[in-house]
């Protein structure tokens, strides 16, 4: 076989040899070691310790939708639980029409801890909303005026938590995990306006917007992709959905790499060839 | 008089909105309950966009199905789908004020729209891969650059890179803080001043898109 063919090999074949070896991991874990990135340590340290106070009001804001849940749900899981376990009450909502869904599985991932908490007094379910920076400025000034009752109809007053909960300064510090931006309208809208701790725990993709602004000090600490939900399952010591899926991120990009490899000697081949 | 409401009233609005939002984010807090009320309807205005994209998505895939067209089953499926959404939705909201207490709607949401959902992201993995094998190739210094700073990035966010050899993470750590983050930060902070240039030429009326579409 000529190396020059290594430059057109049919697609099928990689998404054959992707397929295949994607199977491997998830049938016999291979647990390669898992370092802590900087951002996910800040990130990690921001919600815990002295940090968070008991009884402090945080908000987590799902801006991911299911077709997300393996990048950003290991994330939320693990700050939901740190949260959680230091004392504070926690506002859930978000920007996804399928956000119960999301809700509903963080219940599942962090049940231990969901187990201890009365609804309306230690967290709450606000729901869905829409309208971009806007909500996100209005929910700043007045949240009520965003949530007049939660996802389950109870009018905002008569919910216990939120009896003191009124704009951003009542806010200790919000998560947002994103596929889109909304990260960026909590920084525009609360952080720089008025300082309050926000942390971003968003999909691969968002790493290259989201690193930038941590280094900057607007996020005080940034979770990337499933490896960022890795690196928070070994800090809170309970390894969960992302650590499993790493041994597949090794697998597909130890692939991708080699097949990149691959492709370039082709060229090379295709290219010395023709010149001579 | 249209010619009045498409310029005139549009710059007047836009401006009163504009000098609002900056003197409340800036200035003065007291103006809070303006610029809230205004929020509001922003709001609502991005709501109803919502319901306006659902009539504009039903007349079209209406007409589809009506003309009988190419594919036009798919718009079929799309129409029932839709219809059942919004039925089985509301007898859930009228039932118990919840839209997903009625068990078909749940049904729905949980074993058809969560599997398909969630497969959809990990599926463009495979084309992703297929596609980088095909493009990321070293066809001049740029591209060789790029393809050496990819690699050393991907395997230094997969745990096997560093598994492998403990400088991936070492080099690939140094291309994402030292090479790319600087660019991004460039990249936002011109962004921002283009956005209040675009800002001020809109106020000014120079943006003819902004207020007219494009055209005169």
């Amino acid at each position: 076989m000529s190396l020059g063919k290594l430059a057109n090999i049919d697609r099928r074949v990689f998404y054959w040899i992707l397929f295949i070896a994607l199977m491997v991991p998830f049938l016999s874990p291979i647990g390669f070691p898992i370092t802590i990135s900087p951002n996910t340590q800040d990130l990690y340290d921001g919600v815990t310790g002295d940090q968070v106070a008991e009884g402090e009001v945080w908000i987590v804001n799902f801006g991911y939708g299911v077709s997300a849940w393996s990048d950003c749900h290991p994330s939320v899981t693990v700050l939901t639980k740190a949260l959680f376990r230091e004392g504070a009450k926690i506002i859930f909502m978000g920007v996804h029409y399928d956000i119960e869904l999301t809700y509903n599985k963080l219940q599942d991932t962090c049940r231990a801890d969901f187990a201890n908490k009365v609804y309306g007094e230690d967290y709450v379910f606000l729901g869905y909303m829409t309208g971009g920076e806007s909500v996100i400025a209005q929910l700043g000034s007045n949240i009520k005026s965003v949530f007049p009752q939660d996802h389950f109809q109870t009018p905002y007053d008569d919910i216990p938590m939120l009896r003191n909960v009124v704009d951003v300064h009542d806010i200790a510090g919000v998560i947002s995990s994103d596929t889109g931006d909304y990260g960026g309208h909590f920084m525009t809208q609360w952080q720089a306006a008025y300082g309050t701790k926000l942390a971003e725990a968003g999909i691969a993709m968002n790493g290259s917007t989201d690193l930038p602004r941590w280094q900057a000090g607007n996020f005080f600490g940034v979770s990337v992709g499933s490896r960022g939900g890795a690196e928070l399952e070994i800090l809170i010591g309970e390894l969960g959905e992302a650590t499993t899926a790493m041994d597949s991120i090794s697998v597909s990009h130890l692939l991708l790499v080699i097949a990149i490899i691959l492709g370039n000697i082709g060229t090379l081949t295709e290219k010395l060839g023709g010149k001579k | 008089m249209s010619n009045i409401l498409k310029k005139e009233a549009v710059y007047a609005v836009t401006g009163l909105v504009t000098v609002l939002m900056l003197v409340e984010y800036f200035f003065f807090e007291n103006t809070q309950i303006w610029a809230e009320t205004i929020r509001t309807w922003a709001v609502i205005i991005f709501n109803i966009s919502l319901g306006l994209g659902a009539a504009r998505l039903l007349i079209q895939h209406s007409m589809r199905v009506q003309k009988q067209g190419r594919d036009w089953q798919f718009s079929g499926v799309l129409l029932g789908i839709f219809a059942l959404m919004i039925l089985t939705g509301f007898a859930g909201y009228i039932a118990t004020g919840v839209q997903t207490s009625n068990s078909i709607y749940n049904w729905l949401f949980n074993y058809i729209y969560t599997p398909l959902s969630a497969t959809l992201y990990p599926i463009t993995g495979f084309y992703i891969f297929s596609a980088a094998y095909r493009a990321f190739r070293a066809r001049n210094l740029d591209a060789a650059l790029m393809l050496i700073a990819g690699c050393f990035v991907m395997l230094k966010n997969a745990p096997v890179g560093e598994a492998i050899w403990i400088g991936f993470a070492t080099i690939g750590n140094w291309f994402q803080f030292t090479g790319q983050i600087p660019g991004m930060r460039t990249f936002a902070i011109v962004g921002a001043l283009g956005l209040i240039a675009y800002g001020f030429r809109a106020l000014l009326g120079k943006e003819r898109g902004f207020y007219a579409g494009g055209g005169e």
